[in-house]
């Protein structure tokens, strides 16, 4: 993962263009992208339980645009707090609230309205009422410190230039113990400084 | 992974890799940077 972008990298610009390319997700999933969608993808490149991901609403799992699968790396336990950074369209979310059940509390941060919308629409249509949707974004989470089990997130910190300041609001608002499993982009290599600053490649 | 350590995280690993870029435009790029998604898990340290 690059941790640093150049000092003049233009990152309201970046954050601008993630929120237009995943307004474009939230809106027409089968549109041309350069990132693998939906609930096909999760199941067979992604290890997702199909069983699972069709007893969420379509509009949901229709716009998921996931790199990893958070919910691999160990149970949620029932009546956790969740937090899902970058929840988009709500697949991990959705899934989350149902691990964590009635009992505990499902919240999603992000900055896309649409994707916004759609999760709260799924959530009501799942009849999972624990499910909580705020805007935000990774660097200064709308989430009270220390109040949070879990962390999950699914290819978000990769958009995030400032990643130091978003892992640092991690912390914060975990719990001491608490765990964080989180999927996203890795990189072997260094990235030129041609690479870092070319938006594109940021936004896949 | 440092970024985690240094931000007060214990056991920071890599827990499963994706390859999940296959199949896309960007595939030829990721591959040349070594690419991937990959599940990362860790420990939030006692206070």
């Amino acid at each position: 993962m690059a941790v640093t972008c150049p000092v003049d990298f233009d990152v309201a610009s970046l954050r601008q263009e993630v929120r237009t390319i995943y307004a474009r997700v939230a809106a027409a999933p089968d549109g041309d992208f350069h990132f693998h969608r939906g609930p096909h993808y999760a199941t067979t490149m992604l290890g997702y339980d199909a069983t699972e991901l069709a007893a969420l609403p379509a509009d949901v799992t229709s716009s998921f645009a996931g790199v990893g699968n958070p919910h691999a790396i160990g149970p949620i336990p029932a009546g956790a707090t969740v937090l899902d950074i970058g929840c988009g369209s709500g697949t991990d979310l959705l899934l989350a609230a149902r691990r964590s059940g009635p009992t505990g509390r499902a919240i999603g941060v992000d900055m896309t309205e649409a994707m916004r919308r759609r999760v709260l629409q799924g959530a009501a249509e799942s009849g999972l009422t624990h499910v909580d949707v705020r805007a935000g974004d990774a660097t200064r989470l709308p989430v009270d410190t220390q109040s949070i089990d879990v962390v999950i997130s699914n290819g978000v910190l990769n958009l995030v230039p400032e990643k130091e300041r978003a892992v640092a609001e991690i912390a914060r608002v975990m719990k001491p113990g608490g765990r964080v499993q989180i999927a996203d982009i890795v990189i072997r290599e260094t990235l030129p400084d041609s690479a870092l600053r070319d938006i594109d490649l940021w936004t896949g | 992974m440092d970024v985690f350590t240094a931000a007060g995280f214990r056991d920071v690993r890599i827990t499963h890799r994706y390859n999940c870029f296959a199949g896309t435009t960007k595939e030829r790029t990721a591959q040349r940077y070594g690419v991937i998604g990959a599940n990362v898990s860790a420990i939030r340290e006692l206070a």
